[in-house]
Formats: C-alpha cells, structure tokens, sequence
C-alpha cells in the first residue's frame, strides 16, 4: 500500500493549489459539487494457448474525470492530459450543466441540502489490498512458467481435455481524488484474474468449462494452492457434465446451490436497490423502503469491505468509505445503494457504493460484493425437502428489467431432484423470474453462505468488478426453460 | 470542432513504427483511434447530465524474433512513447514464438481507404453542431408533460432520453506499407419511457434512431414508439409450455445470429469452440437463410472499408441458402488453421429476405418486399418476440437458452402480451427452421437483420 500524497500528485503531475484552482473554476460557474478523479491505470495480460504463452501486452490508460453538479444534475468531462490548460478546458465543459439550464423544483432543493456526513473518517489506510507485491515491478517472465504449471496441473486431472486457454489480466490503479468538500483521498487499487476454459471430448461429446479467480491481491495471489484450486474446479463433476441433459421446463422449485447464486440477489434485487433508478421512480423496489418483503430470516448485504475480494474498496470512487450496507435486514428493506447523488436526495448519508469504469465515467450506485447471510437450515435438509425440482450451481450470467424486475440467469450446470436427491445431470438452461416475488418464495434458508470468488463483472452502463454469494436456498417457484 | 486524424499524428505513428523496428521488432502495425463525443440525458423533460469526452490511443501489435504481442497506450507524448515502445519490445521478446504470428500479405490490404472519408460516412455539419444546438436538439426531443396528461390506464413515471454525437476516426500503418483510415460521424437519439399501471406494475419501452447524417437522423417518431411498446406490456398473460411458431421482431433478431457469426469466427474453430467445425461448403441451414457481407456498402451505418488487420472488406455471401460460404479467418488464424485467410470478421451482415414458395406472395413472385404483417399472417398463430432477457448459447453443441418477451399472434395478429418465458433449443436446428425473413431492416442498425420468423421453437413458461 503505498500512502504518499506527494507520490500521487507527482504521478499526475499536478500540485494541490491547481486543483483548488480547477475546483474553483466549476463553482465559478454556478456548480454547488465538484470533484476529480484521477487515475493512471497499468495493466498486463498474458495468453497461454495451444500450450504455449504466445501472446501477451500491457496497457496505459491514464487521464483526469472532471465532475461538475447542480444538485441532482452532472455535467462530466474528463481529459488524457493533466496539464492545466487541458483540465480547465474539461472543468468548463463539466460546468456547462450549471450556467443558463432549466431546474426543476427537486433540483433547486437539492443545491442547498446539506450533504449528510457518512460513517467514519476517510481511511486511505483500511488496507483492503492486499499487495505484497505490487504488479508493475513483476517481470512478465515472472508469470510464464506459473501458467505452463497451471496447464499441467489441469492436464494432468483428465486425459480427456484437449484445449487448454488460461488468461491472466492484471490491473494496478494510482488513483487521486479532489472534491469541493476539499478532501484528497489517494490509493493504489490491484485486481488480478486467472481465468481458464477448457474443452473436453468424450467421444462425440464435446464439453467447455469455464473458471475464474479473481482477488484485489498482489503478485503473492499466484500460489500454487489457487492454481490447485483452478484445476480442481476446471474439471469437477466432469462425467456429470459429460452425462447432462437439458431437463424438461416449466415452474418447478429450483434450490441455489451456495455461492455462484449469489448472482440471483445481483439481479433480482441487487440492481433494483440502486439508488438512481429509485430517484427516477424507475425500480420496482422504488416506494417499498421499510416493509417486509421477505422471510425474516432473510439478510442480504452489499459489502465493500471484505479484505482481498474483487468488489471491495477502501473508499469508493467519490472518495466515500466503503462500507457493509444492509440492503435487507430481518426480511424488511433497510437500504438502498447510494452515491453522493442519491443519499443527498434521499436525505442520508452515501453507502460507499459510488464507482465507475474508469475516470471515463462518472460514478454511479453500483455494488460491490452482494450476498445472503447464513441461516438455521442444513443444505442436505433443504434439497431433502423437495420431491421435483432442480438444483443449480453454476452459472454464467444474469440480466434484469429494473422497472419490471423481471430477471433471468443462465444456468451452466447443475442436477434434477427427485424425492429429495439429487439425480440427472442438466445443463444449458435459463431460470427466469420476478424479483420481490423470488425473494418471498424463499422457503428455507442453508447455514453455509460462501462468497464467490470468481471474475464477475456487472455491465450496468459502465464495467465493474463485483462479487455475489449465497447460502444453499430453496425458491419454491421458479420458470426454468427447457425442453 | 473537428477531431479528424492530422498530418502531426500520422507522423507520431510513423516515428513509433520507425523506433520499433529500430528495437528489433521485425514486424509491427500501428493503429490510432481517436474519438471525441458528446452526450446530453434529458429526464422527465429537464436537462440532467452532460458530457464530453475525447480520447487518443495508439496500439501497437509486435512482432519480434518469431514472437507477438499487443500494447496500448493513451500518453502520445514521445517521451511516454519511446520508453513504452522499448519495453514492449522487450516484453515481447520474453514470450513464446509462433511462426504463425504475421501481419497480412501486402496483396490482400486495402488500397483506396486513405483520406478516411471514402465511404461517405463523415458529415460535416458535425463540426457545426453548437453546444446550444445540441441542447436545443435534445431538449426538443421530450414529450414527456404531453404524454403525461393523455396517459388512461397507466401513470407516466419517467421518460429519459439520451442525445449521443460523435466522430470516430482509425487510421492504420503497418510495415509492410500499409496505409488506411476511416473516420465517421454519429448522432443518435434514444428514448426509454416507464408506466405504471392501474395495479402498481411498472414497465419500460424504448425508441431510438440514429443516422452517420445529422440531417437523415428522423426523431419525430422514438416518443411514439418507446411510449406504445411500455403501454402495450400492460397486462400479460401466461402462455402454456409448448411448441409454438415464432416471428422475433427486426430490432432484437440480431441476438440470434450473433452466436453464428461467433461460430463462423477463426478463433472458435481453431480452438474447437464452435458448433460450425467442418461447415464450410455443406449445406447447415435453411435454405431460405442467406446472409450477405455487405460491410463495404457505401453511407450506411456500420459500413467499413478494412477490418482491424487493415484487409479489405469482400462483398460476397457468408452464407448462401443455408450453405456456409466462408469463415471469418484473419492472418493468425489461417496460418494456425493451414487455410486461406478471408477477413476477420463481418463489420455489416445482412439476412436477405425470404418466404416459403408456398406462401402467396412468394407465388406472385413478389419477395423482396416482405413486412412484418406480411411474415406474422404467414405464421398465423404463435408468438411475437419483441424482447430477449438474458440467456446464453453453449459456443459447441449451439444449444441454446433466453428469456423472452412479446405478444401471442392470433390468426396473423398481434395479440395480448406475454412476458417471463424462455425459448430453448439448438442454434442449427433453429436456423434449419428459418420460415421467413422480412425486408423490413432498419438502417440505423450495423447488423441488418429484419423480423424472422422459425418454425416449432420450444417455450416455457
């Protein structure tokens, strides 16, 4: 963890007066808010396929995102370069939002409400990263006999595969952040993933997988422990997968299995939560704040502070402490997921959940890592308990319709239950559903909630890294598509 | 403001490409991607975020001792550049060979794409187009307190509307001689409208259009259409499991060819990731399912000259009444492959039409103009895609799994909606049920893929 301003501001080539001086020039123009974010961005990918590491590159990626607000209303610019004609120019651009517009009444409250404070002092030092060793000083000859290590680890687990492709992508991130509250925050963000697809032939079958991990973790995170970890997960349950069916479709009781279904709570009321679709009155959670939805056993968290995990920060990308946000707490809505916008329009203090893609964009309410408590049941219980249904456990993506809450997920793999075991293999089906009614046609829920550690990415206008979990849980009705 | 590649830029690249050889790279292609946009959202008719934006990248592909890689940069500074090309040499270097890594023969590369503007796709009012302009433009495109006072049945509870402009330039060298640039302008305007009903369930509908000329862009229809698909939605019904006939609307079609194009790709045959191995000159689908590469039409949406290897665009079928005609094979990838290169990709695909000869108008002859009524009559009864929410196809076996939403088809009508269904199947077998296509393609689209319509598709519910 690096904590040197000087460093930071020497890396943007910008003194802190010329930042109260850009910060100046947008208030100037009639702006209440402003903030910079500034980013230098290194990252490194390498390619083993074919059995060899044959293609490999490195990217820069740096600039400054100019952010200008008129209460509820944003004008953005952002600019590749950080020398001062270059940002003044971006800051009146940005500005362009607060000189000679049209407000509404809602606008015109916000520009003089004050802001909330949020819990805690900002702490660039939570140390949520950890790095022992930071990825631009690693030699790219460095990665090159892990993944052959990593190849062979996978090849030796079954002689039936016969690709083999394994990406390792990594991103270290010096970030400066300057607001109109004149709070400077900096940091170093890493985030590493290896990924692998591999294709097995069993006579005419033909079968891919697909396994990721990814952590905010330094060089260290390529121990040979993860790379055993990866080969496990690339070929389990193999000769099921081989043996799956695509099962006959329709509502059926469909039973999550823990961990990747975390992505049901992302898309069915993750996204929902977000505050700006519940400002523009768009979500469908948007007036059910307070009431009970659920079971009350139910606990779901967006946490930003899970040490090591894709989706987590110290501070988010408006500079706010990243925190552990209740967004349902004993079955009854408890929160929404809030930027500086939101939380001063809704009146309270910002949840941390401000990010974005890069100084591209501006930040938005996005998750971090999005999961479900543990509860009393026993996983074998759960399934036990049901006489037709399915069991899912892998999964590849999900989609939702915010005002509708209608959501989908695609289910890589998983089993038929039937008289509460689990029996024919399936893969390749799409599990549909509406997100208040999911939530209240959880049954029963397992004590073992585990975060999943895969490279999840949410495409909500912008990119961002997530993670999801989930105890083993029982939905008594879902739509599953089949034949 | 103009934004267009110059002569300074043209010549940053030349001195990297000089210094990379310097470094040892015996091979190396530069491309240059400058961008600047311009944003506006509008919400419930008032002004709620601007932006700017403009960005430079250089990337270079390196090839040095048998050996590759890719490296980008947006620090065109030569001071960042020169060390930045040095250690990418050596990054490269450090790599394993494969003799398979090359740029492409000079004989396939484009010749007649070096002012950037040849297919007809830049406009100059975008130059002209005012910030006050562009807030007139886009303020101008609500509807948002007309529409709420004629709402019956539904409340109006928020209508955003996105204005987008922007001029895109790509300018190409490599050292082999090649020398190729495009640049093109866009406007866009897009519209989403939400209701709510009478029983608090809210639904979305969208509109949008956009045009490479400001003056062809036509906006006055994106309220009306954004605000009849929300309203439509109202009230849907739940349809039984089954086999039904299926027409999918020409605005999402493309969701179903997009996982072809992705089987057809080099890569995906080359690592056996493809559900169209060994398809090149048999007869896979339908055969009234020819799709043409049209991607160096001149003015149209998405048209482009050369693809990112700087190899020229063909105008030929990729597939022909359901025969595939080519792969989409880059230089890598043949070599890889031991077959001959075409193109990497299909930058503007089109599905011709096409009807049964059994049906009335294809009798008359008469099947080149063929309308969403025209194909919706023709399935009788079914249902009408109008929405795909989520899903996925396995890239091998091309089985597939999405959720969709729509309408039942009543005696060639469109009847009540119906929403939280999933279709499933196999790619091939669908295509292989392809009944029609229209000729109902929008031009705003890069894909031109018009209402389609399959036999027997599997619905759950």
């Amino acid at each position: 963890m690096i904590n040197i301003q000087q460093y930071y501001l020497d890396t943007f080539q910008v003194t802190v007066p010329e930042l109260e001086k850009i910060i100046g020039i947008i208030q100037d123009q009639g702006s209440n808010y402003a903030d910079l974010f500034f980013e230098n961005t290194s990252y490194r990918d390498l390619l083993l396929k074919d059995g060899e590491v044959s293609s490999g590159g490195f990217h820069v990626d740096y600039g400054v995102g100019i952010r200008a607000l008129k209460g509820d209303k944003t004008g953005y610019a952002y600019s590749e370069n950080t020398d001062m004609a270059s940002m003044v120019n971006a800051a009146k651009a940005a500005s362009s939002i607060a000189t000679g517009v049209r407000i509404n009444a809602t606008t015109a409250a916000m520009i003089d409400k004050p802001t909330k404070a949020y819990p805690g002092k900002p702490n660039p030092l939570a140390d949520r990263y950890p790095m022992l060793a930071d990825w631009r000083d690693c030699p790219t000859s460095d990665f090159l006999p892990i993944l052959q290590k990593l190849k062979a680890k996978i090849e030796a687990k079954d002689p039936r595969i016969i690709k083999i492709i394994a990406i390792l992508s990594t991103q270290v991130s010096d970030l400066l952040m300057f607001n109109s509250s004149y709070e400077l925050k900096y940091e170093t963000r890493p985030l590493a993933t290896l990924a692998v697809s591999v294709i097995c032939k069993s006579g005419e079958k033909v079968l891919n997988t697909h396994v990721s991990r990814s952590y905010r973790m330094g060089f260290e995170m390529l121990s040979d422990h993860l790379l055993d970890e990866i080969a496990e997960a690339a070929v389990r349950n193999i000769d099921d997968k081989l043996e799956a069916k695509r099962p006959k479709g329709g509502q059926m009781p469909v039973v999550l299995g823990a961990g990747a279904s975390g992505i049901l709570l992302h898309e069915a009321m993750g996204h929902a939560f977000e505050a700006d679709f519940n400002r523009k009155g768009q979500s469908i959670f948007a007036d059910k704040m307070g009431q009970k939805v659920c079971d009350s056993c139910i606990n779901v968290v967006d946490d930003g502070t899970i040490r090591g995990n894709r989706g987590a920060l110290n501070f988010d990308d408006e500079g706010v402490p990243a925190q552990r946000t209740y967004m349902i707490k004993d079955g009854v809505l408890a929160s929404y997921l809030h930027d500086r916008i939101s939380a001063k329009y809704y009146d309270v203090a910002p949840t941390g959940n401000g990010r974005r893609e890069s100084f591209r964009y501006n930040p938005i309410p996005r998750m971090r890592a999005t999961y479900m408590e543990s509860a009393g049941s026993q996983p074998a219980d759960i399934i036990a308990s049901v006489k037709k249904g399915i069991y899912v456990d892998e999964f590849t993506n999900g989609q939702v319709k915010i005002g509708e809450g209608d959501f989908t997920f695609y289910v890589k793999s998983g089993y038929l239950i039937e008289n509460g075991k689990l029996t024919q293999p399936i893969n390749d089906v799409n599990i549909i559903g509406n997100g208040p009614k999911a939530l209240a046609d959880i049954v029963a829920v397992g004590n073992d909630n585990k975060v999943d550690e895969s490279g999840w990415t949410c495409g909500k206008e912008q990119n961002v890294p997530v993670s999801c979990g989930m105890p083993t849980v029982l939905v008594k009705n879902l739509t599953v598509g089949g034949n | 403001m103009t934004w267009k590649i110059d002569e300074e830029e043209k010549l940053l690249c030349r001195k990297c490409l000089d210094k990379a050889l310097e470094q040892g790279a015996s091979a190396i292609r530069i491309t240059l991607n400058k961008c600047l946009m311009n944003e506006l959202a509008v919400l419930n008719g008032y002004l709620d975020k601007v932006s700017q934006s403009g960005d430079r990248a250089l990337t270079l592909n390196v090839f040095a001792d048998g050996k590759y890689g890719t490296f980008s940069i947006n620090r065109l500074d030569w001071k960042e550049l020169e060390p930045f090309i040095v250690k990418a040499i050596e990054t490269v270097k450090m790599l394993a060979p494969d003799e398979c890594r090359k740029l492409p023969d000079p004989s396939r590369t484009i010749k007649n794409a070096v002012r950037g503007d040849e297919l007809g796709l830049y406009d100059p009012a975008f130059s002209d187009f005012t910030p006050e302009k562009r807030l007139e433009t886009a303020l101008n495109l609500s509807s948002f307190e007309k529409m709420k006072e004629a709402a019956h049945g539904y409340s109006l509870i928020s209508e955003e509307i996105v204005w987008c402009d922007s001029n895109y330039n790509n300018y190409i060298i490599d050292s082999n001689g090649l020398e190729c640039m495009q640049t093109e302008t866009a406007f866009e305007a897009s519209m989403e409208i939400t209701i709510q009903d009478e029983d608090g369930c809210k639904y979305s509908g969208y509109g949008w259009n956009a045009s490479t000329h400001l003056a062809d862009l036509e906006t006055a229809s994106i309220a009306e259409t954004a605000l009849r698909r929300a309203v439509a939605q109202i009230h849907p019904v739940q349809l039984e499991s089954g086999s039904y006939n299926m027409v999918v609307e020409n605005e999402v079609a493309a969701k179903l060819l997009n996982p072809v194009l992705a089987a057809l790709n080099g890569y995906s045959l080359q690592q056996q990731n493809s559900f169209l191995t060994d398809s090149e000159g048999k007869q896979i689908f339908s055969e009234g399912f020819t799709l043409m590469d049209v991607s160096a039409e001149a003015g149209k949406n998405g048209a482009r000259l050369f693809d990112s290897e700087g190899v020229a665009y063909p105008s030929s079928p990729v597939i022909e009444k359901g025969k595939v005609c080519r792969y989409f094979i880059n230089t890598y990838i043949s070599g890889k492959m031991g077959i001959l290169p075409t193109v990497e990709d299909c930058a503007r695909p089109k599905i011709m039409p096409y009807l049964p000869a059994t049906a009335e108008k294809a009798e008359k002859g008469s099947v080149e103009n063929i309308s969403l009524k025209d194909i919706l009559e023709l399935c009788k009864n079914g249902i009408f895609v109008t929405g795909f929410n989520g899903g996925n196809s396995d890239p091998v076996t091309g089985d597939f799994s999405y959720g969709v939403e729509g309408f039942k088809i009543e005696e060639g009508r469109i009847g009540a909606p119906v929403r939280g269904m999933v279709i499933t199947g196999n790619l091939i077998t669908l295509w292989k049920q392809l009944l029609a296509a229209g000729s109902d393609w929008r031009p705003c689209m890069n894909k031109q893929i018009p209402s389609l319509a399959f036999k027997d598709v599997d619905f759950s519910a």
